[in-house]
């Protein structure tokens, strides 16, 4: 690595930009989302939602600076690294986090986007609204529900900005030769190119066909968070190896010992994600290791196999009106808090069935005056 | 057995300059090993290997020429053992040198082993011990002693003093954990205290005015020592039973089963005691533990009323390269090799995920028949070196031949190697190799290497530094099977070891290499074969099926199995993503009720949220000019 280089630490900047690039990624398809779904319906819920995945940034950030400034205040104070040999426990869990938070969010989207536009303003509307009963307001599911655009920005900018922190301390005790000035440029720098990745997609996307744009960026999603899935999978077994170790074998960089040997299904001495620049953005994009561990090829195989089984059984619930072989059941019934929570209660009845059937006959008409409105004035400008 | 009170080190002193001249003497000494329990250092009784139910094991003293008799009885109940006299020539006796596999067949339970051989190639300090995985760590060491009317300096009083470090934890223990998945670099266990004559802050009474010749000798199994005495300088006059010109210095450095006899000439004034100092090479060390003492203070009194002295700081460890020592006896750099072997040392892990140590790939295996065993018994075949298998890393070496073993270090420690059998010339022993010219490695370049010195020094145990090289020389003139090999113990039990097979028609040939019948009988009690190569084929010297071979490599990249994982993972990725865009694509009925259900919206909450619409015209009308905006600006 350019251990000579005092202005640009190559090492730094790669760090700074993997990490940069996929908590870009999450944020911007989500923008582009809002933007497409709701923005061009209601301006109101779609600023309110836009400023959640806002907030949530910047949550995220602040928080993951004053967590790292602390972390490696105390590695350089206290000579104490707090994270040390946790640190790919910890790792692991919030990949779990994520990969639970990005799989739900994504079919979510996919959902959502199959009614028709009033339909999402109504519900985005009633799911930003603040319940009118009280001890509804503060519930776990409700919460959840209403800041959802703020929580996963939020939960995938701290990780990301954790990692990045931790890393680029580590990358600087590790750099031998490396000095500190070598350091504000490549962050600047990988952060610029991050957010350049971001706006490209972004404004890419927001061009595009809603539906095809919702499929590609649920795609991208989905192979993040199967990658994900496998990388918390990888990073619990290679915690469980640095443990029984001593920590050793994280020091001896790809070669052999570096690795449990006898739970690697491959593994190539090269092309290590944490060592070898470039391969970090494989290991953002899609899970790429350079060390396959049973555990993690099987959760990645094993996710991509549950997330097709989930969507057949949606799409032939959403055909038949219940799961295959089973003519009284539907999916959501398969969820247990279905039967805790007693959700049978929110299955419209005939009459209500009858009574929404009639509002939506009404917002036909004010939505149709809307765009009665819009037509208005697109003829007289 | 009860630890024994801590000897005092001038009890050990004998009056070897004045002892007169003695005939050739047969000395007899009947052991048997066990076990006991020691508490070297004041901190923890450990159990250790003993002698005849005694620790430590004793010192023994020898005049050159006398013949040596030691019948060696296993008192162990559940492993073999071996005895090793560490230096010793064993001309015309290859089978008393003592690994097993190499040289001889173990020693099974309740066997014992005659080691019958004459001291009349060596002079000078030796030591023994076991040659069997680890035991000599757990105790089974001494200092062998042979002495010589004709030793060049004059001293007063002889002293053996042997140094190494100690474990709180039998092999028993330390092995299994070190040769181990979860040890993955070959990390070796950290010793807990550094000693002297198995204790710490040993007492040494000396008398003013006299010159004691220190025999020291590292008897550990691992580290090497820096060793110093406070305000007094020594005089190197042998290493490794080769005496040499006088060398002083203030500080030794020791590797393992390194030998340095020095001269301490006391001082005239006996107002106060001093520090002797042994300190551990901490490079060596994996990690140094906080409470691991790397200094450890003995005392040299003169004075047993005066204050025993503080340990002695120095600043800098500026200790005497022995590559310049001049042995005693000159001689000349021996001519260009008639054999050239070039090793290089490398440590890696084998498919187990355990660490190895290879000499050119291959990690010392014993084989089913012990190397001397197949010289024996294999006739005209003995000079082919594949006969002795593909394990075993043997060459075989012409009578008379000069050898040079060229040895490079791929490692990145420090290794003290050494030869069974011979003394051998030190040509090169290079520095560490160069990152700012952008070495790795620095190996042997033989045509632009450091100059041979004029008078080359001579020993048994030459170290390498770190990622460089070391060249040797030597006659091959003592027919037998030697091995070479590092004497760090955790490194042997790793597999660095070659063997080198030295005129093997010469050993047929003679009698006094013959299998002793003892020997044949300890073979036949642990069921080892007697003949055949090293798969103990003795019908097909060159059919080697079945021999004892070392774990597989690991492959370098993706094998048939990652290749499918990764095959099938692309695939469930493939089909997934087609998967998403079919669903995404499909149309939903009632899409707007499942939704709700998704988000667990009760009909009721959008119900008012659409009455609200109705009532709020005006409130909504602003939202809808907000949104016509952005309908232009897209237009």
């Amino acid at each position: 690595m350019g251990s000579s280089n005092k202005v640009f630490n190559v090492a730094v900047f790669f760090v700074v930009f993997r990490e940069c690039l996929e908590a870009v990624v999450i944020v911007s398809v989500l923008l582009s989302f809002l933007k497409q779904s709701i923005g061009s319906q209601d301006m109101a819920v779609y600023k309110r939602l836009r400023l959640q995945v806002w907030v949530g940034v910047a949550a995220g950030l602040v928080i993951c600076l004053a967590i790292g400034g602390g972390f490696i205040g105390a590695y350089y104070a206290l000579d104490n690294d707090i994270f040390g040999s946790a640190e790919d426990l910890w790792e692991g869990i919030f990949c779990m986090i994520a990969t639970v938070m990005i799989s739900v969010m994504g079919i979510a989207m996919l959902r959502v986007n199959k009614m028709q536009a009033k339909w999402r303003v109504k519900i985005a509307r009633a799911l930003v609204e603040i319940p009118e009963r009280k001890r509804d307001r503060f519930k776990i599911g409700a919460l959840s529900r209403r800041y959802a655009m703020f929580l996963l920005p939020f939960i995938t900018v701290l990780r990301e900005g954790l990692e990045a922190v931790v890393f680029v301390a580590g990358a600087g005790i590790t750099t031998q030769g490396s000095s500190a000035t070598a350091y504000p440029l490549p962050v600047v720098v990988g952060l610029i190119a991050g957010s350049a990745v971001g706006f490209v997609i972004y404004y890419g996307t927001s061009q595009s066909s809603l539906q095809v744009f919702l499929v590609v960026s649920t795609c991208i999603l989905y192979l993040i968070s199967a990658g994900l899935f496998s990388r918390g999978a990888w990073y619990f077994e290679n915690y469980r190896f640095n443990k029984a170790t001593g920590g050793d074998a994280s020091e001896s960089g790809d070669g052999n010992g570096s690795y449990n040997i006898r739970k690697a299904v491959y593994h190539v001495n090269c092309c290590n994600p944490e060592l070898d620049n470039g391969w970090d953005i494989f290991n953002a994009l899609l899970g790429w290791q350079n060390t396959g561990y049973l555990s993690s090829m099987l959760c990645y195989n094993i996710y991509w196999l549950v997330l097709m089984i989930v969507l057949f059984l949606m799409m032939f619930e959403e055909k038949r009106g219940h799961l295959p072989f089973c003519r009284s059941l539907t999916l959501r019934q398969l969820s247990p808090s279905y039967w805790i929570k007693n959700k049978k209660k929110n299955e419209l009845t005939a009459r209500q069935r009858h009574e929404l059937f009639e509002k939506v006959e009404q917002l036909e008409f004010n939505d149709q005056g809307m765009i009665n409105e819009q037509r208005r004035v697109e003829a007289s400008s | 057995m009860p630890s024994l009170p801590r000897m005092a080190f001038g009890a050990l002193a004998a009056l070897a300059a004045l002892s007169p001249a003695v005939a050739a003497d047969t000395k007899v000494f009947n052991w048997t090993t066990g076990w006991g329990n020691y508490d070297a250092d004041g901190m923890l009784e450990r159990p250790v290997i003993t002698c005849n139910g005694q620790f430590p094991w004793p010192d023994v003293r020898v005049n050159k020429g006398d013949t040596v008799l030691i019948y060696l009885t296993n008192g162990f109940n559940d492993r073999n053992t071996s005895l090793h006299l560490h230096g010793l020539f064993q001309r015309g006796t290859n089978q008393m040198d003592g690994p097993p596999g190499v040289t001889q067949c173990p020693i099974g339970p309740g066997d014992t082993f005659l080691y019958n051989f004459t001291v009349d190639s060596n002079v000078g300090t030796y030591w023994y011990h076991s040659h069997t995985a680890g035991q000599y760590q757990d105790g089974f060491r001494g200092v062998f002693i042979i002495e010589d009317d004709a030793f060049p300096y004059h001293y007063d009083y002889d002293i053996p003093l042997q140094i190494g470090e100690w474990y709180h934890d039998t092999t028993d223990v330390l092995i299994p954990t070190f040769m181990n998945l979860y040890n993955p670099t070959g990390a070796e266990p950290i010793p807990q205290n550094f000693i002297l004559n198995s204790t710490r802050n040993l007492t040494w009474n000396v008398e003013p005015d006299k010159t004691y010749l220190l025999r020291l000798v590292n008897t550990g199994g691992f580290v090497s020592q820096y060793f110093w005495i406070e305000d007094h300088n020594m005089t190197v006059v042998e290493v490794d039973g080769v005496y040499t010109e006088q060398n002083t210095t203030d500080m030794i450095y020791i590797t393992t089963a390194q030998r340095y006899s020095v001269l301490v000439h006391t001082k005239n004034d006996t107002s106060r005691n001093f520090a002797i100092m042994n300190k551990v090479d901490d490079t060596m060390l994996d990690v140094v533990p906080s409470d691991l003492e790397l200094n450890s203070t003995s005392y040299m009194v003169y004075n047993s009323s005066a204050a025993l002295p503080k340990q002695n700081i120095v600043q800098e460890l500026e200790f005497l390269d022995d590559f310049y020592l001049v042995p005693y006896e000159k001689q000349e750099v021996l001519p260009e090799p008639d054999y050239t072997i070039t090793v290089d040392v490398m440590m890696d892990n084998l498919i187990s995920g355990v660490n190895y140590a290879f000499f050119n790939n291959l990690t010392w295996t014993s084989p089913k028949v012990p190397t001397l065993l197949t010289v024996l018994s294999a006739g005209e075949n003995a000079t082919d070196a594949s006969i002795y298998g593909s394990n075993v890393n043997a060459f075989v070496l012409e009578k008379d031949e000069v050898i040079e073993l060229v040895l490079n270090n791929r490692d990145t420690g420090t290794h003290p190697f050494h030869l069974h059998g011979h003394t051998f010339q030190a040509l090169v022993r290079d520095r560490e190799y160069n990152a700012d010219l952008g070495e790795q490695v620095h190996l042997y370049n033989s045509s632009d290497h450091p100059a041979f010195p004029e008078y080359p020094m001579i020993r048994d145990t030459l170290y390498v530094r770190p990622q460089s090289n070391f060249v040797i020389r030597f006659k091959a003139d003592n027919p037998g099977v030697w091995f070479f090999h590092c004497h760090i113990e955790w490194h042997l039990l790793q597999g660095l070891a070659i063997v080198l097979i030295e005129d093997p028609l010469g050993i047929q040939q003679n009698a006094s290499q013959a299998l002793s019948d003892n020997h044949r009988k300890c073979c036949q009690n642990l069921g080892v074969p007697i003949e055949g190569n090293a798969a103990g084929n003795s019908a097909d010297f060159f059919d080697l099926a079945g021999e004892n071979v070392q774990e597989k490599s690991i492959p370098p990249g993706f094998t048939k199995k990652g290749i499918v994982a990764m095959f099938f993972s692309c695939l469930a990725g493939v089909l997934g993503l087609v998967t998403i865009g079919v669903y995404g694509l499909m149309g939903m009925n009632n899409a707007e009720e499942r939704v709700m259900a998704d988000f667990d919206i009760s009909p009721d909450e959008v119900l008012q949220e659409a009455s609200r619409d109705d009532d709020n015209t005006n409130h909504s009308s602003v939202e809808k000019e907000v949104a016509l905006e952005t309908v232009e600006t897209k237009h």
